[in-house]
């Protein structure tokens, strides 16, 4: 239902010596997502998860390559058209307004003003509160409420394609658990294609399939099993390219 | 009584229909128009017959009053000047604004300078909007200036909104805060075109444990420009905030100036100010739940500005 077909995104960036160039963020990626199945993105800090995901969205622009949605091209279209054609995204630092509450969110994800239907939307997402409905997505919220709130809009889109940018940041451990079953519920009951991008285990054992990244390409699709060994390699210790032998690895 | 423009203005800037219930003034060009007052809300012209004094009987509970001012006369500037007395432990709303309709090139204004005496542990809502409309290319200025004295214990809530069309505006906001008051006012301004308005605020919290709050929200779109000038000053142990954002739009030009003054070693006062287009992660997540650029710029100035 997704075909990322030669993939890139490059920007421009300076050198030491005040040189123009241009770097890779993301390289030739291919791969093609089937419908209604849940996947798992990861892969270290800045191997280019967000700006994949962002490329689907249309947040970012594609340098080179094609991204076809249901058999459509959908490359050069905005993020407002890819959204009209079912594509929605749950953002891993979702927006603060001034102004705006969850209900007016939720009304427009809806594209209903109906409390009843509203209510019956909190009730399918299940983990935000009743109470939540006339709270201003402003920044009293806390890091855990708004991701709650991301993800309802994100739900009540009722997308073909659903994208959630770590879902779990700011999310308490026993909140965990009802996401992931949440994510699961949405994609069974609606056929919802899922991409998660997560570092959470409780996600990648949730997942149908994983995609593994690094530095920009995809380096891995498979089950957990096959992933481990490449994820415990990857975890050794970044910082040792940096020749700093001072620096610990914490990970 | 009251013509369709009336109605028009009225509807605008007090969110009337009709002639309301309870207590009103209506002043039309200059003058009387209607006036009704209750068994607990008096109102009369003041000595000078320069505006009214209203005085609401202590403990009056859950009422209202109306005073609005429409202007439609070519030419006319309209000062006025009225009191507010808010007896103790009274609790009423208040809802003045002042609606311009500009026919002609003669330019037209209003200044209502209103001063507020809120008695001990009394509370009052004041809503004030101003608007303005019609066709002609004669300047609309509207110069309203507010003087709010806090009893002891007592609240003040003041909604301050220019909804647009206001050529020109001075905005000029006062209050003094005896110990345990509260004072809350949020301004909302919308300049367009080549408008102007300049807001300025001195709160003095001079009793122990009063607390202020001054929320400014602006949007400036076209060539406009807005000024905001807000200064807390605190004589006791008090709290005072002051939260000032800005959103300019096209070629529009804002300075804001908020300023503390601790003159109290307890005195514990804080601001945050920002200006700036509207952030791009916000218009993203909006276009992302499949809203235009257009619709998601339309919904969050609304939201920043109306609530």
């Amino acid at each position: 239902m997704l075909k990322l077909k030669k993939l890139s995104y490059s920007v421009t960036d300076t050198n030491a010596n005040n040189e123009t160039f241009r770097r890779n963020i993301i390289s030739n990626f291919n791969f093609n997502f089937d419908g209604g199945r849940f996947y798992a993105i990861t892969g270290p800090n800045g191997s280019g998860k967000t700006t994949l995901a962002k490329l689907i969205m249309g947040i970012n622009p594609v340098t080179t390559g094609s991204i076809i949605f249901q058999d459509k091209e959908i490359t050069s279209l905005s993020i407002t058209e890819r959204a009209k054609a079912g594509i929605a995204y749950s953002f891993q630092h979702p927006a603060r307004f001034k102004g705006i509450t969850f209900r007016e969110l939720l009304s427009i994800a809806a594209n209903t003003e109906d409390e009843t239907k509203l209510l019956a939307l909190i009730r399918r997402v299940g983990i935000c509160s009743l109470s939540f409905l006339d709270k201003p997505v402003d920044s009293k919220l806390s890091g855990g409420e708004i991701k709650k709130i991301e993800l309802a809009t994100t739900i009540a889109l009722n997308p073909k394609l659903a994208i959630y940018d770590e879902p779990d940041t700011g999310i308490d451990l026993w909140t965990i658990g009802p996401m992931v079953r949440l994510l699961k519920k949405e994609q069974k009951q609606h056929e919802t294609t899922t991409l998660v991008i997560s570092h959470n285990r409780a996600f990648l054992e949730a997942a149908d399939i994983i995609l593994l990244m690094n530095k920009g390409k995809l380096i891995y699709t498979g089950n957990l099993t096959g992933a481990l060994p490449l994820l415990t390699d990857l975890s050794m210790c970044n910082y040792k390219e940096c020749g700093e032998e001072n620096v610990r690895c914490f990970r | 009584m009251l013509d369709a423009l009336d109605r028009e203005l009225l509807k605008a800037v007090a969110g009337l229909e009709d002639i309301p219930k309870g207590a009103y003034n209506i002043r039309k060009n200059g003058k009387l128009l209607v006036r009704e007052t209750s068994a607990n809300i008096n109102i009369e012209t003041n000595a000078e017959a320069t505006g009214i004094i209203v005085t609401i009987k202590p403990a009056t509970r859950n009422e209202s009053v109306h005073i609005p001012v429409i202007l439609s006369q070519a030419g006319l500037y309209d000062v006025v000047q009225n009191t507010f007395i808010i007896g103790e432990d009274a609790d009423i709303t208040i809802i003045a604004g002042c609606g311009i309709h500009c026919g002609t090139s003669r330019s037209e204004g209003h200044a209502g300078i209103h001063e507020f005496r809120v008695g001990k542990k009394a509370r009052v809502k004041y809503v004030e909007k101003h608007f303005a409309t019609g066709p002609g290319k004669g300047k609309r200025a509207l110069n309203p200036t507010t003087k709010i004295f806090l009893d002891e214990g007592a609240q003040a809530e003041m909604e301050l909104t220019q909804i647009g069309g206001i050529d020109k505006a001075t905005r000029l906001n006062e209050a003094k805060l005896d110990a345990r008051s509260l004072l809350l006012i949020t301004e909302r301004v919308l300049t367009d075109g080549n408008q102007s308005a300049v807001s300025k605020n001195l709160i003095t919290l001079s009793g122990t444990d009063s607390r202020a709050d001054m929320i400014s929200r602006s949007v400036i779109k076209g060539n406009s420009k807005q000024n905001f000038y807000a200064t807390i000053e605190a004589l006791a142990k008090c709290f005072g905030h002051i939260e000032c954002d800005a959103i300019i739009m096209d070629n529009g030009t804002n300075e804001t100036v908020p300023s503390l003054k601790a003159k109290h070693p307890d005195a514990e006062l804080t601001h945050e100010a920002s200006i700036g287009k509207i952030a791009s992660d916000q218009l993203i997540k909006l276009m992302s739940m499949g809203l235009t650029y257009d619709e998601a710029v339309n919904r969050i100035i609304q939201g920043f500005l109306m609530k």
